[in-house]
């Protein structure tokens, strides 16, 4: 019976306590190592860009092309094949070769784009840096001269050039607020005429959609016209490659977008082999909604057609196109889907 | 997991009542932990020293010796407790009165008064853990219907609802709940671990008691029978 002082008292438990708490708080803090997210490559349906025009702006280029065809020895290959083949539907392997060769333009546009983009990052990067380490500089060199101010001041009228300070202070943020609340109602005016903006747009739209059926119509026929002459629809190409290059960050997200939502509402058919195989055309109003879905490689199997048509029924509309720049916009008012259930089993 | 869904992240940007719900729920913790760390340490060393007093009580010594031995009154805990506030019933009876019935029922009178000031003692605080073990959780849920609440209000403001614009808040409410349940789960088993143990001990407590008078009992047996004959 050495131990007399068997009350146990506060101290460790507190301590103890609180170690607990801490331990917890840290396992909360620290970054576990994150399993690799599944690659996005692994996408069943694959997007492919039809025509990167505006339908509406085909008979323009048609006048505006006259810059010589730079490598026709090289293109005068490929048409010749589509042209000798007189297939029974006029303009759908047409397509399909001018959607391959664009979709290859695009992919080397792309890489040139990202590179560019990298570099001028890294430029800004650098540029910003040293434009950092100056501002650092000139605040360092302002706070010491404004110390010696305050400090000769103070030796001469110290009070009065503080209650200066705090009026110019007080002035300065009732001025930064009065600044920040006429910005608040400049935003909130500015949205107000957005929303009646987009309002008005939409019934515009809606009006417009006759004339401009009309008008992809006349399109259509200049756009068939227009690839019969191998100079105009190489021109096309390098046009097209050149709207591609501008606008194929957007694009990209938008595809991608669209084939995901497209891929979340697609009820594959239990019976669909992973051979099947469906190209969908996908026609959309610039707000995003479905003008028209159908299938211009058909796999064979009308369930699975069936299927590929629903999904994209389902997964319309696509409210993103709106948020998109109007010359991007005008990229996706066509556009082909591929779809293969490979990746789902 | 980017960083601004990182968990202090969150707590620092919930809202005000929210962030007093967390931080009653974190107190609530911290005093659980502190009466769990407490009353395990406070609950072994009772059991150890009940221990090594039945070695000493069972060695064969006399109980006037470890009557003397013992500390006052104020200081002697558990076992030893009982042990002398039966055995000083015992010797403060023993003179006055010839009867050993009325000898017996003070002693047992002074052992119950004893074990119910041991419950007392051991089973000291655990009604708070019982408490946050139960109350716990609905704080937590209070704090996160109460954010999700400012959730959708916010929402309403919003043009487009889509899960990038719900997913923040809701995870920020959500914390309450875990804060919580963090709280509510180690109160709960450290509740039933530390109230069975203090029973145990107890019941120790309380045989012990009856051997104790099942000796003196012996003893003034013997005792009336001698002065009998």
């Amino acid at each position: 019976m050495a131990k007399r002082e068997r009350r146990v008292g506060y101290g460790w438990p507190v301590l103890l306590a609180i170690g607990v708490h801490i331990a917890a708080l840290m396992l909360t803090i620290i970054k576990w190592p994150e399993s690799e997210p599944d690659p996005t490559s692994s996408s069943v349906v694959q997007a492919t860009l039809v025509r990167a025009e505006t339908a509406t702006d085909q008979p323009q280029q048609t006048e505006d092309s006259t810059p010589p065809p730079s490598q026709p020895e090289e293109e005068e290959d490929a048409p010749e094949p589509e042209e000798s083949v007189p297939s029974e539907s006029s303009d759908e392997p047409e397509a399909d070769s001018d959607a391959e060769v664009t979709d290859s333009a695009v992919e080397e546009a792309k890489a040139e784009a990202r590179r560019l983009q990298e570099e001028a990052q890294r430029a800004a990067q650098q540029r910003a840096e040293a434009e950092r380490q100056r501002q650092e500089e000139a605040e360092a060199e302002r706070q010491r001269q404004e110390e010696a101010e305050a400090e000769r001041q103070r030796q001469q009228e110290a009070e009065a050039e503080r209650q200066r300070q705090q009026e110019a202070e007080a002035e300065r943020q009732r001025q930064e607020e009065a600044e920040a609340e006429r910005q608040r109602q400049e935003e909130a005016e500015a949205e107000r005429q957005r929303q009646e903006e987009a309002e008005a747009e939409r019934q515009r739209q809606e009006e417009a959609e006759a004339e401009r059926q009309r008008q992809e119509e006349l399109a259509e026929r200049a756009a068939q016209a227009n690839e019969s002459s191998l100079d105009s629809m190489i021109s096309d190409e390098e046009q097209s490659i050149a709207n591609a290059e501008q606008a194929s960050e957007a694009a990209n997200g938008f595809k991608n977008l669209v084939r995901r939502y497209v891929e979340q509402s697609w009820n594959v058919p239990s019976n669909a082999s992973s051979e099947l195989r469906a190209i969908v055309r996908i026609q959309l109003l610039p707000t995003g909604e479905l003008v028209s879905a159908t299938i211009t490689q058909s796999s064979g199997d009308s369930a699975f057609d069936h299927s590929v048509i629903k999904a994209v029924e389902k997964a319309a509309p696509f409210r993103e196109m709106r948020e998109l720049d109007a010359s991007v916009k005008g990229q996706f008012r066509e556009f082909n889907l591929d779809f293969n259930p490979e990746d789902i089993r | 997991m980017n960083d601004s869904m990182s968990i202090p992240h969150l707590i620092m940007n919930a809202s005000l009542i929210v962030q007093l719900v967390m931080l009653l729920l974190l107190a609530a913790s911290i005093a659980s932990w502190i009466i769990i760390f407490q009353r395990s340490i406070a609950l072994r060393r009772a059991e150890k020293a009940y221990r090594d007093f039945e070695d000493r009580f069972w060695s064969g010594v006399d109980l006037n010796e470890l009557y003397r031995d013992l500390p006052a009154e104020q200081e002697s805990l558990g076992a030893e407790h009982v042990f002398r506030s039966g055995f000083r019933e015992f010797n403060r009876l023993m003179p006055k009165t010839q009867s050993t019935d009325a000898v017996l029922e003070g002693v047992q009178r002074g052992q119950r008064v004893a074990l119910s000031r041991e419950e007392d003692r051991l089973q000291l605080n655990l009604t708070f853990l019982a408490t946050v073990a139960s109350a716990s959780p609905y704080i937590g849920l209070f704090g996160t219907v109460w954010g999700i609440m400012g959730s959708f209000q916010s929402l309403s403001m919003a043009q487009q609802a889509t899960l990038s614009t719900v997913a923040p808040w809701i995870a920020e409410a959500l914390v309450a709940t875990a804060m919580g349940l963090f709280a509510a789960i180690p109160a709960v088993i450290f509740y039933n671990r530390l109230s069975a143990h203090a029973g145990r001990l107890l019941g120790k407590y309380e045989n012990f008691a009856e051997e104790f008078h099942a000796i003196l009992h012996r003893n003034l047996q013997g005792r009336s029978e001698r002065e009998a004959s």
